[in-house]
């Protein structure tokens, strides 16, 4: 089963994406797993200490977040764009989601490059030969704020089989950090995750392991969630709720997460937790490559760097 | 599903006037239209969407096979995405805008079309016969020069509009000379209003003398023509091998979103071509020149008042999960009425804390956590608490707590003061290799007092809380704001507006300080060392 630690590292479980699992890992996660081992000492304080910042400011963390959400909600990001379909955006998003893998990059960079993109999307027209380049320089952005070492250029336009320049990255670099008026701090789908799953751990009588598994799926699901268009209309923590609340239900959990504690009116989280289900029942044959290590029980937290099978 | 498609269908693809933006643009291009020609490549000078670009080069290293192979996986789950789409539309023209072989038979065909030794910036000329080979996956086009260029294709390549600058790659693109830069950059009403008055606009601001200079930043003293107040004008330089540096983007991300009267205020940004100017509060000095002007020797109460307001500063930017990760006396900006600031959070990312700067310098360790020393990774708001012991020390007894050259160094330094750790007193630390690879001498704890003599009971309390080796026992800037120490500043303190300074109680007073030497603060006293807590 996963652990609670497994899933730590990057803030989501490495697992086997739709493609991009098999084969060697390049530098960048091994970097990460040099610096992320750290010492066992040091990996038992960790815990503890996320912990204990949580009994200390969780509350007002969570409060900050959620007023801020409003703000960095994107709205219709494609209701103006001439060229960019629902379609394009979520074969973006869809190929986004194994880079940030392959990267090794968390999913809050992930989230946060998406929620970049939408509001991108909604501020400017961008060409549908532009698109993939907003992709990947949204993603660089995510990761400059977010993560310890951002992707470098030259990979991320190997990616795009160097389609476009350095220059034409950098460009657009620069235009998209000016239309968003450098508002990049977005409230996010895996920051809603971690709290309620932090709230539920608190909980008294909290069976952890529920909870590692819950998380996990629901962040599966959350990340399939990205890719939809329809769910651009969806609040972050809406989201991280109703996954959360759908995971319990797949899982057939004894003590699910209280719902309640969103403070969404019950109606809406049944709404975007019945899209959500919808979403996976369509989806269920990459979700379960997705989540191989929660649905068949495999136990290897190595292999979250070294994805061979 | 049904569901799905039809919501998908919803999308609006309302026909946007880009075109009228475009315009501009368009009347260049006809200007350049003729020079182009002997660059032409493509037959009918349209951007195809339908066209194989060969991409893939060849004379490849080695080293580059697994970015192939990893191409290769991603292709497969391409043919399946993970969300299953109507595929006709996916596979049309529309969603083929991704530059990626899509399966391993169309990696070949592009194979058989490459480009010999192209470094993708000069491959034009090989175009024409790659032009032949289509494909219904096809492959975004970039790298070409085209003979005509219509209103069209140019909707299709630059559908930005005009009122922000086009960048200087598409432009050399399509071989148009640059407009001119100081066009309006943008027309949205709210900073429309804004400019007008001057916000955002680098002529409001005079640039007085330098305060400092590094790799990624030079610091101006500088004065505002809207409001006549002193500035700090921070220009980063933005032209970079890897486009706006990190800390750049997190500095201002984060400071926008942070209004409190402990923290540096970030006034205005102003973006131009090559470079982003932070517009600061000006303040007079940082913790470490107000402590060499004063000889090393401060008034305990300001001791207390300063350390009063880091704290209250930090928790206040803990409460919003933003860690500062790398407070210093020269981070800690002061003015003459004794306002602590806390400033430069180039560094406050939300994970990680590099040994070296993005320019390569070497971050100070004197004032990082021993978890952090033995490479720890996952830190929260505690990491900045060890610091505010160490700056807490430093204020009290004139001298740096634990000043240390290297990693060794330093931590020789903690232990020998507050004792070798042991499993005992930090549990975990004996399965740590890192730990047990320094083989450190087995240190005694030493008392605190006979170190900062000057120190009160209560300060002696409170200086060992915020110095505890395990992370999740240090105290947090809430709950050390409510401490004895503070308790002769009253109780109003402690409910002030985010926004008031503390010194707007009358009971809260600065003194004057036994060891200062100059009542008037140098203009241009400190030279190079000045506002070095600005530069990244």
């Amino acid at each position: 089963m996963v652990t609670a630690t497994s899933g730590r590292c990057g803030g989501t479980p490495e697992r086997r994406g739709p493609g991009g699992s098999r084969g060697s890992c390049p530098r960048r996660p091994a970097r990460r797993r040099r610096l992320g081992a750290g010492t066992a000492a040091a990996a038992a304080g960790e815990n503890a200490q996320e912990l204990q910042a949580f009994r200390d400011y969780g509350e007002s963390w969570y409060r900050s977040r959620k007023g801020l959400e409003s703000r960095f909600q994107p709205r219709e990001p494609l209701a103006r764009q001439p060229q960019v379909t629902a379609e394009a955006r979520c074969k973006l998003v869809s190929w986004l989601i194994p880079v940030h893998r392959h990267f090794g990059l968390s999913l809050e960079a992930l989230c946060l490059a998406v929620n970049i993109l939408d509001r991108f999307l909604a501020t400017t027209p961008v060409a549908a030969d532009c698109f993939q380049l907003l992709g990947v320089t949204a993603l660089l952005i995510a990761c400059k704020q977010v993560e310890v070492h951002p992707p470098s250029v030259k990979e991320l336009l190997f990616l795009c089989c160097d389609a476009f320049t350095r220059q034409q990255l950098r460009n657009l670099e620069c235009i998209v950090l000016h239309r968003l008026n450098f508002d990049l701090a977005a409230p996010t789908v895996s920051f809603f995750l971690e709290h309620f799953s932090q709230v539920r751990l608190e909980a008294r009588g909290a069976d952890a392991g529920e909870a590692a598994d819950a998380r996990s799926l629901a962040a599966g699901v959350a990340e399939l969630s990205l890719a939809d268009y329809a769910f651009t209309k969806y609040a972050p923590s809406l989201l991280a709720a109703s996954s959360l609340g759908l995971a319990d239900r797949l899982l057939r959990h004894c003590s699910p997460l209280d719902l309640r504690i969103s403070g969404y009116p019950e109606e809406l989280l049944r709404d975007c937790m019945d899209q959500l289900q919808l979403l996976v029942s369509l989806n269920g044959r990459s979700l379960s490559l997705l989540l191989p290590r929660l649905w068949l029980g495999v136990c290897a937290p190595q292999s979250r760097c070294s994805l061979i099978h | 599903m049904k569901k799905f498609k039809r919501r998908l269908s919803l999308t609006l693809r309302g026909s946007q006037t880009i075109d009228e933006s475009l315009s501009e643009l368009a009347e260049q291009m006809t200007i350049e239209e003729n020079s182009s020609k002997d660059n032409g490549v493509s037959n009918n000078g349209r951007i195809s969407y339908g066209k194989v670009q060969p991409i893939v080069k060849n004379g490849r290293p080695p080293t580059s096979h697994s970015m192939h192979s990893f191409l290769h996986q991603y292709t497969g789950s391409f043919k399946k995405p993970p969300l299953r789409r109507p595929h006709s539309v996916i596979g049309g023209s529309l969603g083929s805008f991704m530059a990626m072989p899509r399966n391993g038979s169309r990696l070949d065909i592009v194979h058989e079309n490459l480009k010999m030794g192209s470094d993708g910036e000069s491959d034009q000329a090989s175009g024409t016969s790659s032009d032949e080979v289509q494909s219904p996956t096809g492959v975004c086009l970039r790298n070409r020069i085209h003979r005509r260029i219509s209103m069209e294709d140019l909707n299709k390549r630059l559908s930005l509009p005009a009122d922000i600058r086009i960048p200087d790659g598409y432009l050399e693109k399509l071989q148009i000379n640059s407009p001119p830069f100081d066009q309006p950059m943008s027309r949205r009403s709210r900073r429309a209003s804004l400019s007008e008055i001057g916000f955002g606009k680098m002529e409001t601001y005079i640039k007085l003398e330098k305060l400092g200079e590094g790799t990624y930043a030079t610091v101006y003293k500088g004065r505002s023509k809207l409001t006549e107040n002193l500035v700090a004008l921070k220009e980063i330089r933005l032209e970079h091998e890897e486009g706006a540096p990190c800390t750049a983007i997190r500095e201002v991300s984060l400071l926008k979103d942070l209004k409190h009267a402990n923290i540096v205020t970030l006034h205005d940004i102003v973006h131009t071509d090559k470079s982003l100017t932070l517009v600061f509060e000006y303040l007079d000095k940082d913790l470490k020149q107000y402590m060499d002007d004063c000889g090393n020797i401060m008034s305990m109460h300001n001791v207390k008042l300063f350390l009063y307001q880091i704290l209250r500063g930090l928790a206040y930017c803990h409460r919003r999960k933003v860690l500062h990760r790398d407070l210093k006396p020269q981070n800690l900006l002061i003015n003459e009425k004794g306002e602590l600031k806390l400033a430069d959070f180039g560094l406050a990312r939300a994970k990680s804390v590099p040994t070296k700067t993005y320019s390569n310098e070497v971050v100070t360790l004197w004032y990082r956590p021993p978890d952090v020393l033995l490479g720890s990774s996952e830190y929260s708001t505690q990491i900045d608490m060890w610091g505010v012991g160490c700056i807490f020390f430093e204020m009290a007894s004139g001298r740096p707590l634990f000043p240390g050259s290297t990693v060794e160094d330093e931590l020789h330094l903690i232990f020998r003061l507050l004792g070798t750790p042991c499993q005992e007193t930090w549990p975990g630390i004996s399965s740590s290799d890192e730990f047990r690879n320094y083989n450190f001498p087995k240190y005694k704890p030493q008392p605190f007092i006979s170190h900062a003599p000057r120190l009160d009971t209560e300060g002696i309390e409170l200086i060992a809380k915020f110095l505890q080796y395990e992370s999740k026992k240090r105290i947090s800037a809430e709950e050390a704001m409510k401490h004895a120490y503070f308790r002769n500043l009253g109780t109003r303190i402690h409910t002030l507006p985010e926004s008031v300074s503390i010194f707007s109680l009358k009971e809260i007073q600065l003194q004057k300080d036994p060891g200062f030497r100059n009542s008037t603060y140098p203009e241009t006293g400190h030279g190079k060392n000045r506002r070095q807590s600005m530069l990244f």
